[in-house]
């Protein structure tokens, strides 16, 4: 009798004041897009949004169920979409944008806990504004960063403008080892193109859940592997930067190239600083030489490393190196004596410190999984043909969620439950959960893919954990 | 008259009027000659409910949704408010604006007046405030911890209950010297109700449970059993019963003899979907309901578990509210549409 309408998407966009969440709000906003888009706001900023649709909030937390963080929703959400649902010219969107300092949790359990709202919204995506600037000060300092970044779907690396192409790669390398799944984008004004921000039905389970593979393979010890083809000759691997010892040492007036000398100063920021190598020879310049290489590149990495000072050479290939990258433009010679395809295998992504090695060209190369995880909150994929006992799978989400619920921020993932023709999904906010059938597995390899970002998490446990679910045959 | 003796009642539509905005409430003035209608996208109407045919006006509003409206006792004059957390006293006479004002930068999300008409409380964000019928502030109450989302004025008018995040704050305001006292219960409470005979406070709450305070001993009853929260409560006129509901059933407590506690409620069943709104009969024994099944019912939890007339309307019901003589009905719709029913003798 009562028509029920499609529910309106809503998008949470969190990130730091500052970080251009107004600037993004204000394009979306002034678009021509012909949407109706009603945005709620935490606080209003010095810099105001630009449409009489805006409806502020106080941010504030209900606890549905004894304290519980896991329980806790956004009471003044619930009044506010509650009035909007009143309007009979329906709003085609819903922007919420909460305050820097505020936990994105509530907010989208808010959408899974409240009968009312499920009926009418529809949770989109976790937008998450990083400004490159002052991120890594930030997520030293503070916990929130973190966790806006663990909650994210996307993630938008603003004001990439205002630092180099080195720290934008150690933003990014660092995001992923906070949320291994968001998409990340860089922008320099906020300047992200909409539909990209909006609609990207994050939370939708009928859509393939979009998990990067890099994430879901095993660690390995190294972030990146190219292959070059070498001619015989003398090559200079190189990081970005003049090379210059007494840049930080304020002033000194005389000229001294005693690498001791500098380092006894011990500059903050300016530590000695390894750089793990693995040099090998490959078949050819391809992807496929490339990943032949992994097995003997992992093997390369479990042996003792030779230690090479700046301007020193790398003598042998194969050979497991670590450079000294303490100083902006610090180099090292490498003797090809044997023209081929070489593959190189770096601890970091080489873009961290601008690391290229000159007159070389890069015939293919490949991230791999990052293995630092320098934040406490993290994330866990775990990928695995076997099909899992629907009753053990149960038992152990069940125990994960008791347990650890409140330090699971987000999960998600595809499963291969045994005697299922259908993909299983599901995706869930600290102990919210949602799950269903999704469309057959047809032809496809039958794989579980599952990702969990939170603090403290233990892969060991995770794996028992899903172990435990193994459907024994 | 209808026939007070008769075995039964109906409800008789007596007009259909295009309001042209969601009713998202009502409020008649004393003598039930007019209806002022609060519009969810911001519209205030004023109906001539008393006139033949009935006619509807609308005479201003407010930015981005009317959230509340409530009537002056015994006065010419109503009062709104709204998300953009303007509070607008309207004469109703003359169908105009009288005073716009806004107690604070949030939406003013309920209002209250005093039994006498000398008050008038505002809810907005965190505080609320009183002022005279005039709209000259009297006293405003320390901010509370969280949003006020309901107030209510006990029948003696000497006491301002107020539902927040986890306690109902209960102020008294007689001579001035509003003390507060607290109830407290670690859920949102949605509603704040005092029984006419004053025995009781009670509150629908968030976690899907009702919780009513015995006010001379202080003893917390708690019913549980509800589908999801209990979003509206309601005293029959004489206290004898407790209207509540979180669904499609009514749910019904008798507080006669030694209360409700341990007994089993009243269940009124028969919308096929969340019923929007509810309401006593003042001065009787009748309720009736509107859900989003499009249905008016018309109850009598005292001596029937049936509905004894249902009434189709033209789109979900969002509000009703019965005229303080108790002989009519006014009924909001979510498409726009106001119905007036008359309470006949069948």
């Amino acid at each position: 009798m009562s028509v029920t309408p499609s529910r309106v998407p809503v998008t949470v966009l969190t990130g730091f004041l500052g970080s251009g969440k107004t600037t993004l709000l204000n394009r979306i906003l002034s678009e021509k897009h012909g949407k109706r888009i009603a945005v709620i706001e935490n606080e209003f900023g010095e810099v105001g949004v630009d449409s009489e649709l805006v409806i502020g909030a106080e941010e504030e937390l209900f606890e549905t169920n004894n304290g519980c963080i896991c329980c806790t929703v956004r009471g003044d959400l619930i009044r506010i979409l509650g009035q909007l649902m009143k309007r009979r010219d329906r709003f085609d969107y819903i922007l919420i944008e909460t305050t820097g300092m505020a936990d994105p949790g509530p907010v989208a359990q808010t959408f899974f806990l409240d009968d009312e709202l499920k009926g009418t919204f529809q949770l989109d995506a976790i937008v998450t504004m990083v400004d490159a600037k002052h991120f890594e000060q930030h997520v030293d300092e503070l916990n929130e960063p973190a966790e806006q970044v663990a909650f994210a779907d996307l993630v938008l690396l603003n004001k990439t403008d205002l630092v180099d192409e080195a720290a934008l790669a150690r933003i990014e390398n660092r995001i992923r080892g906070i949320n291994g799944t968001a998409k990340i984008l860089r922008t320099r004004n906020a300047d992200a193109p909409i539909d990209k921000v909006l609609n990207v039905g994050a939370f939708d389970l009928n859509r393939a859940l979009a998990v990067d593979e890099a994430f879901l393979e095993p660690e390995y010890p190294f972030e990146w592997g190219g292959v070059f083809e070498l001619v015989a000759g003398d090559y200079l691997l190189k990081t970005a930067g003049e090379h210059d010892h007494h840049a930080h040492e304020h002033g000194h007036g005389h000229h001294d190239h005693d690498h001791e000398h500098a380092h006894d100063h011990g500059h903050e920021g300016h530590a000695h600083e390894d750089l793990e190598l693995v040099l090998l020879p490959v078949a050819a310049a391809g992807g496929a030489s490339l990943n032949d290489a992994i097995e003997p590149a992992v093997r390369a990495f479990a042996l003792p490393a030779t230690v090479v000072a700046c301007h020193g050479g790398l003598e042998e290939i194969p050979g497991h190196y670590a450079v000294d990258i303490s100083h902006p433009g610090a180099d090292f010679h490498l003797k090809v004596t044997k023209p081929g395809a070489y593959a190189l295998f770096c601890e970091h992504h080489p873009a961290e410190f601008g690391l290229k090695l000159q007159g070389a060209a890069i015939a293919a190369e490949r991230r791999f999984a990052s293995h630092h995880h320098q934040d406490d909150i993290s994330s866990i994929g775990i990928s695995d043909p076997r099909p899992l006992d629907p009753a053990k799978l149960n038992h152990w989400l069940d125990y994960l969620l008791k347990t650890r619920g409140q330090d699971i921020f987000r999960m998600k993932g595809v499963l291969n439950v045994k005697g299922e023709d259908r993909r299983q999904v599901f995706h869930g906010v600290h102990m919210m959960f949602d799950a269903q059938a999704e469309r057959p597995w047809g032809s496809a390899p039958r794989v579980s893919n599952l990702v969990f970002i939170g603090r403290d998490l233990d892969r060991a446990e995770f794996e028992a954990g899903f172990e435990s679910a193994v459907a024994k045959s | 008259m209808p026939a007070k003796q008769a075995l039964s009642f109906a409800l008789e539509p007596r007009a259909s009027l295009q309001f042209d905005d969601y009713v998202a409430d009502l409020a008649w003035s004393s003598d039930g000659a007019q209806l002022a209608v609060a519009g969810g996208e911001g519209k205030v109407a004023l109906v001539a409910a008393g006139a033949e045919p009935p006619s509807i006006a609308v005479i201003g509003g407010h930015l981005l949704g009317t959230l509340a409206v409530a009537w002056q006792p015994r006065a010419a004059r109503f009062a709104t408010a709204g998300q953009d957390g303007a509070v607008v006293l309207w004469d109703a006479e003359a169908a105009l604006e009288l005073k716009r004002w806004k107690p604070s930068v949030s939406a003013t999300q309920a209002l209250a007046y005093s039994p006498g008409g000398e008050f008038l409380a505002t809810a907005a964000g965190k505080v609320v405030t009183l002022w005279t019928s005039g709209g000259e502030k009297v006293h405003s109450f320390a901010p509370a911890a969280s949003t006020a989302v309901a107030l209510a004025f006990d029948k003696p008018g000497s006491d301002l209950g107020v539902a927040l995040n986890g306690e109902l704050a209960v102020h008294r305001i007689e001579k001035s010297r509003y003390e507060t006292r607290r109830y407290k219960w670690p859920a949102a409470c949605l509603t704040v109700n005092f029984s006419g005979n004053g025995r009781f406070i009670a509150s629908g709450m968030a976690d899907g449970t009702l919780h009513f305070w015995n006010r001379s001993t202080g003893k917390d009853s708690q019913m549980r059993g509800f589908e999801g929260k209990v979003q509206l409560v309601g005293w029959s006129d004489n206290s004898r019963y407790l209207a509540t509901c979180a669904g499609n059933d009514v749910v019904v407590w008798d507080f006669s003899g030694r209360g409700p506690e341990g007994t089993r409620p009243i269940v009124l069943s028969g919308h096929t979907e969340r019923v929007d709104g509810f309401a006593w009969q003042p001065g009787g024994e009748h309720l009736v309901s509107g859900g989003r099944d499009w249905r008016l019912a018309l109850w009598r939890p005292g001596k029937t578990r049936e509905a004894i007339d249902v009434q189709m309307t033209d789109a979900e019901i969002s509000a009703v509210r019965w005229s303080p003589d108790g002989k009519r009905v006014a009924v909001g719709e979510k498409q726009g549409r106001l119905g007036i029913f008359d309470l006949v003798a069948r």
